[in-house]
């Protein structure tokens, strides 16, 4: 993940995108959760939430990766 | 003040994320880490929601008070007095902008102005790097919300609601107290009870707005809460037209049985229910409804003033306990969202609504905040003072920042205090400590005990403002750099002018914002008054919105009178609880004659010009009561007697004798005509 996109001009460290794109997917998430009443189950939703968006980090970075970090590509 | 643990997770939280932002600053060599901690203190609250709402806007505001900045600065460098007289301008017109309304987001529009004169100003020097300063203070900013956000959601959320909850639980008790004081005829006017209630429906309109920035597992049902808002501004003016009404009737005479019987009931009821929770005592109700039915029944067909007037208590009465019966249930709603067994009452289609801002004031601070910015920067160029633009910055903060307060003189002082008191424990800090330290574990270790300090002083109630100071003008007096560069001159200068730059704001808003509060609560009576008219003289305006509004400016005037210990001046002229009364009456009247045939609709004109009338010649320093509305309601109450006594012919009839009550010289009767004339 290192590395830059441009934008008219600007340059945006990949991560910074990468972020914002997992923060629009947990606000996704967590609105279908709440409709369904998930948080009656979760003790701590602060903790939660958190949690939950570093996973979708995480799960976004991984999904950029070049294959050939993971040691499997060419 | 005292050491709960709500606090305790609070300031732990707080310094946490103050440390953690200076840490992350430090680790991507951020210009100016310092920001990054003040912007920690400056989201700081208690409400996660509050926080986290706060969070947005004020990234919104930021990022679009660096753009304006970037748009200024390279065209009119070198022109300084357009520059400086266009950021004053636009500190003004955010500042106008965001006084218009008192919900949360008009934040982003203040900070978007005052960002602007920050980045602007701190960037005249090197023009070149413009955009580099503007993106500095954009992440600097970022890092400390981030961190704040994290921290105060992580650690023990304390949310909104609960709080609110409690305030409602205590609202709806009193407002017991209230209906049995008044069945009582003890007359008795709690101005401060009226005043916090007025204040809990505001509040519950503009809190309500963190609600859903709170953590997830907070519910959110705004429609219950506009419902329960509904109910309870209606309360009081209910309330107070049956003390007027049994006022009246009792200047006729004793009271008699039925009404006697039905005033123990609802007594009774008003006892019981507001302390009941979830379980309403159900005997208690359908009792005091059935006296009420019996009162209304008694007087079914007479003609005569005093059966008008036991009618009317009798539907005031039935109204006002719906409507308290109705509270009840929503504030349980609201409460245990998920206990769905009880039959709440319909809620209503949401309704955009909003608090009215008060324009004239609006404008005023505006043109305060350009001048003192203005004023700091004339300073700054005539005086080739090489720190004015940091006192110009802190003009233009310290307009916008406490315009929405009463009193903002006061606190800017306080602010310069505040500045004075932590001078010397930052100079402390600068030059005693840090030489002796190294490395961001020692930082931390020594910066710990300050930022407990102010943490929890913003905790408390009454030093929140005092703390917030305290820690904004230490961090800025720290101005924590990747270096440590001690330079006793330039720390002297730049507190000087953060100083100056307070004063100005504090002189310009003492000369242009201060206000007389009698003269102010005067002045938004009058427009009440004026909304009255308007409300009689043009159909289909929401009444909802208007009774908050109306409601709203209740609160308004009573707190500024209370605050200058003038609670006598509510009187035949000002009295919010008779504007509002009249205002639903006329609201009755107009939705009710709808269903009238042509010739009697026609006839109820007269009745609204007259009490439009009224209130413009009250507006203009009349007085309220006069003949013409007297004789327009009689005549009115005339036609409706030929009518079929239907229900809307009965709601019309209540709402005229209301009117009357309030429009006319008290122990004024009606006397109908004969039938067959």
């Amino acid at each position: 993940m290192i590395g830059e996109i441009q934008f008219d001009g600007v340059l945006i460290p990949a991560l910074l995108a990468v972020a914002v794109e997992a923060f629009l997917v947990l606000f996704v998430l967590r609105t279908i959760l709440r409709r369904l009443h998930f948080y009656r189950f979760v003790w701590h939703a602060g903790l939660f939430d958190t949690a939950l968006y570093v996973v979708i980090l995480w799960l976004a970075v991984l999904v950029r990766m070049p294959f050939h970090s993971f040691g499997v590509g060419p | 003040m005292q050491l709960s643990s709500k606090t305790i997770a609070f300031v732990l939280a707080n310094t946490m994320a103050v440390l953690m932002a200076l840490y992350i600053a430090f680790a991507s060599d951020l210009e100016r880490p310092y920001w990054a901690m003040f912007t920690v203190f400056i989201v700081a609250n208690p409400l996660t929601g509050a926080v986290r709402s706060k969070t947005v806007f004020r990234l919104i505001g930021t990022v679009t008070g660096a753009a304006m900045a970037l748009l200024l600065i390279p065209p009119l460098v070198d022109a300084p007095v357009l520059l400086s007289l266009a950021i004053s301008l636009w500190v003004g017109l955010c500042l106008y902008m965001s006084l218009q309304d008192r919900r949360p987001h008009s934040y982003a529009f203040m900070l978007a102005g005052y960002t602007a004169a920050i980045v602007g100003f701190s960037a005249v020097n090197t023009p070149n790097a413009i955009f580099d300063t503007a993106v500095a203070r954009v992440e600097e900013i970022s890092v400390g919300l981030v961190c704040a956000v994290v921290a105060h959601s992580v650690i023990f959320p304390q949310n909104v609601l609960k709080g609110l909850t409690e305030r409602i639980d205590r609202a709806l008790r009193r407002c017991g107290t209230w209906i049995t004081d008044a069945l009582a005829a003890t007359q008795s006017s709690d101005l401060q009870g009226q005043q916090q209630l007025s204040k809990l429906v505001s509040d519950l309109q503009i809190l309500y707005e963190h609600v859903s920035f709170e953590t997830s597992d907070v519910p959110r049902n705004a429609s219950v809460v506009w419902a329960l808002q509904d109910r309870l501004a209606l309360i009081l003016p209910r309330v107070s037209s049956v003390q007027a009404a049994l006022a009246a009737l009792s200047a006729m005479g004793p009271l008699t049985g039925s009404t006697l019987q039905a005033i123990e009931a609802v007594s009774q009821w008003a006892r019981a229910t507001p302390g009941a929770h979830g379980a309403l005592p159900s005997h208690a109700e359908s009792e005091a409804l059935a006296a009420l039915a019996r009162l209304s029944a008694q007087s079914e067909d007479g003609a005569e003033w005093s059966s008008l007037l036991k009618r009317t208590v009798a539907t005031q009465l039935g109204e006002l306990l719906t409507d308290l019966s109705d509270a009840v249930c929503l504030a349980d709603a609201l409460k245990n969202p998920f206990a769905t067994s009880t039959p709440g009452p319909r809620l209503e289609p949401p309704s955009r609504r909003s608090l009215s801002g008060d324009r004239g004031l609006a404008l005023l601070s505006a043109f305060a905040a350009t001048a003192g910015t203005l004023m700091a920067c004339a300073l700054w160029i005539q005086g080739s003072w090489p720190e004015g633009a940091v006192a110009a910055q802190f003009a233009a903060i310290g307009c916008s920042l406490f315009a929405t307060l009463d009193n903002p003189p006061k606190v800017l002082f306080v602010g310069i205090v505040g500045v004075l008191l932590a001078l010397p424990v930052a100079a402390l800090y600068e030059f005693a400590i840090f030489p002796r330290i190294d490395g961001f574990a020692s930082l931390a270790l020594v910066l710990t005990p300050v930022l407990l300090l102010f943490s929890w002083m913003q905790a408390s109630e009454r030093l929140a403002i005092m703390g917030f100071l305290l820690a904004i003008s230490f961090a800025g007096g720290l101005a924590l750099q990747e270096s440590y560069r001690p330079d006793f001159a330039a720390f002297i200068n730049t507190n000087t002018a953060e100083i100056a730059g307070l004063a100005i704001a504090a002189v310009v808003s003492l000369i242009f914002t201060t206000i007389d509060p009698v003269w102010n609560a005067a002045r938004i009576s009058r427009a009440g008054w004026n909304e009255v008219a308007r409300l009689a003289d043009r159909p289909n305006r929401d009444i909802r919105q208007w009774t908050l509004r109306m409601f709203d400016r209740l609160g308004l005037v009573l707190q500024r009178l209370l605050a200058a210990k003038r609670s006598d001046l509510v009187g035949p002229r000002i009295d919010g609880l008779r504007d509002l009364r009249v205002g639903i009456n006329l609201a009755t009247l107009r939705r009710s004659s709808g269903a009238l045939p042509t010739a009697a609709r026609q006839s109820m004109n007269p009745v609204l010009n007259a009490v439009a009338d009224a209130y413009l010649g009250l507006a203009h320093g009349k007085p309220l009561v006069g003949a013409g509305s007297e004789r327009a309601i009689d005549q009115g109450l005339a036609v409706l007697r030929a009518q079929a006594p239907t229900r809307t012919v009965e709601d019309i009839v209540t709402a005229l004798v209301g009117l009357r009550l309030d429009l006319t010289p008290f122990g004024s009767r009606y006397t109908p005509p004969p039938l067959n004339s």
